[in-house]
């Protein structure tokens, strides 16, 4: 158990020692599973390079940040009206909504290609944003935990006459805080991860996303350079490892949950 | 006095149900754009040939038909059902067996390192660990064929043969994703009663015994579960592919996903991608709703 776990590592170890080779000695067997020196040269060349990697970290960032803000609101607010509040077609409108968690990727991207390319959104990551400003699955799972909660102090603060945007500000939302972190790490990291739609909608290299980019600059600066891609590669993963690292429990739970969705 | 109660009650339905329709809008109306209405939009242009310039014409089932006869998106469509069936297999498997091993008393400490072996690879981005995988897989250069060569062990390779290839995806797709389904089998076992279990233990069944007999069964739906969730990720594969082979050697490892993108957006075959993607759509809706009816089926007992 404990043998196949390091050799499940193995891939990461290789991939952050290989980061600080020198450019020179790059294939040069056998491979290292930790790092031979300390020296970043490798990460200032990426920097340096004729590839844009701070531009295309920013839009990674600029991306997952804003969707994840984005779902927060979007998934909370629309939760709170499907668990607490009834209205005409409430649920016919939730199921309706729920049928968007069988549709793939494949099945959408032809139109909004079309789309984007009519108004203008192409080849921009805030177009990428828009797609993914809501998620059925937020929705659900907001919805499922706000169901679990005890509703005796809304109805209390109904009775006093507050209206329901403040019954959901005051009282609704800070109950949901587990909920909320945990949409927001699967969101991040989701986002931060999207390869299929960022291909399709963001060519430019100014435009990209860091997992298409990634396999741009292995291209670019492949011959003899892996240390130099690899540099590139860690400071990608970086904030999924990290988020990881301090919230393991509710990475793995919320991950499990989004599987658990249907 | 009757009546004022009455008009209190239907302000506060009419308050009510304006607030719903305000909380829902943002997420309802971005659904609409982003998904409703693309998804609608796909099924149409899948029976037309589409053309902005002399004008998109209607052509009944001919893309469907283009799919199921040409010898090309046969191999394609071979090569996607033959990927999912095998990681499926796979994954589902070694998870299960993961969850076995890992389902018992161990210190904490233990535990969190496990976790982080074991479910690292399915957090991280299939298109980063695929370039990483891309150098272990190498022919001349590679991590993998070295150190076979140093124990004297034929090299293979892995990404260059046509018979190969896409046996060496579905390895790195097994590493990347059993993780995930070791963590719901082990949820799922923990539920599996305790006084059973010791009662078997007391009669003297041996562990391969009470696996079948007792904790399979039980386990069931969530098994199911995993392999209908296995299998609609597995339909969709791209990145890894694209990154490791792009699709070849030839078109021995190209999927239906790589397919729609090539046809759709390099060659702007896009009722004919569109086609694809409905045939992919389709899959997966039949198979989530086996798994709705068999759930109810479960759920009764």
């Amino acid at each position: 158990m404990a043998a196949l776990g390091v050799v499940m590592l193995l891939p990461f170890a290789w991939l952050f020692s290989m980061s600080f080779r020198p450019p020179a000695e790059a294939y040069k067997m056998p491979p290292s599973f930790l790092p031979p020196t300390l020296d970043f040269k490798n990460y200032w060349a990426v920097l340096t390079s004729s590839v844009p990697f701070l531009q295309i970290y920013w839009n990674s960032v600029e991306v997952a940040v804003l969707v994840t803000l984005g779902q927060l609101v979007t998934c909370t607010l629309a939760a709170f009206a499907f668990a607490r509040l009834k209205f005409p077609g409430r649920d016919s409108i939730f199921f309706v909504l729920l049928i968007g968690l069988m549709f793939p990727a494949q099945v959408t991207i032809i139109p909004i290609y079309l789309g984007f390319a009519k108004v203008g959104l192409l080849n921009r990551p805030i177009g990428l944003v828009l797609m993914y400003l809501t998620s059925s699955f937020g929705v659900f799972l907001v919805r499922q935990f706000m169901r679990s909660q005890p509703k005796a102090l809304e109805e209390a603060a109904l009775m006093d006459g507050a209206g329901y945007f403040k019954i959901f500000y005051r009282i609704s939302l800070p109950q949901l805080r587990p909920a909320l972190s945990a949409l927001g790490i699967i969101t991040f990291t989701q986002t931060w991860n999207y390869y299929f739609q960022a291909r399709v909608l963001l060519e430019p290299q100014q435009a990209m996303t860091l997992p298409i980019a990634m396999d741009l600059l292995r291209g670019y600066l492949a011959s003899g350079n892996l240390s130099v891609v690899m540099a590139a590669m860690s400071m990608a993963v970086l904030p999924v490892i990290l988020i990881f690292l301090l919230a393991q429990k509710l990475v793995v739970e919320g991950v499990t949950m989004s599987g658990i969705k249907n | 006095m009757q009546a004022s109660v009455t008009r209190t009650k239907s302000d506060l339905e009419k308050a009510q149900t304006r607030a719903g329709y305000l909380f829902i809008l943002p997420s309802f109306v971005l659904y609409s754009v982003f998904v409703l209405a693309p998804v609608i939009v796909t099924f149409v242009l899948s029976f037309t040939y589409y053309d902005p310039m002399a004008g998109s014409r209607w052509v009944g089932l001919e893309n469907f038909q283009r799919f199921f006869t040409g010898d090309r998106s046969l191999q394609i469509f071979w090569n996607t059902l033959c990927f999912a069936i095998f990681a499926v297999t796979g994954n589902v498997t070694v998870g299960l067996l993961l969850a076995l091993a890992l389902n018992r008393a161990m210190p904490a400490f233990l535990l969190y390192l496990f976790r982080l072996a074991y479910f690292l690879p399915v957090i991280i981005a299939a298109a980063f660990v695929s370039i990483v995988w891309g150098y272990f897989y190498g022919d001349d250069l590679g991590v993998i064929n070295y150190y076979l060569i140093r124990f004297g062990i034929t090299p293979i390779h892995w990404l260059t043969s046509s018979r190969t290839a896409m046996m060496s995806i579905i390895i790195m797709d097994i590493w990347k994703n059993a993780g995930f389904f070791m963590i719901l089998f082990i949820a799922a076992l923990q539920g599996v009663p305790k006084t059973i279990m010791d009662a078997a233990i007391m009669d003297g069944s041996s562990y391969w015994r009470r696996f079948f007999r007792i904790v399979l069964p039980w386990i069931s739906p969530v098994v199911f579960f995993a392999i209908v969730y296995a299998s609609i990720g597995a339909l969709q594969v791209y990145e890894s592919i694209v990154i490791l082979t792009r699709g070849g050697p030839g078109d021995a490892t190209r999927s239906m996903s790589i397919h729609i993108v090539e046809e759709a957006f390099d060659s702007f075959e896009i009722g004919y991608a569109a086609s694809v993607s409905v045939i992919m759509t389709l899959i997966i809706l039949i198979i989530t709703s086996i798994q709705l009816l068999a759930s109810r089926r479960w759920v009764r007992y």
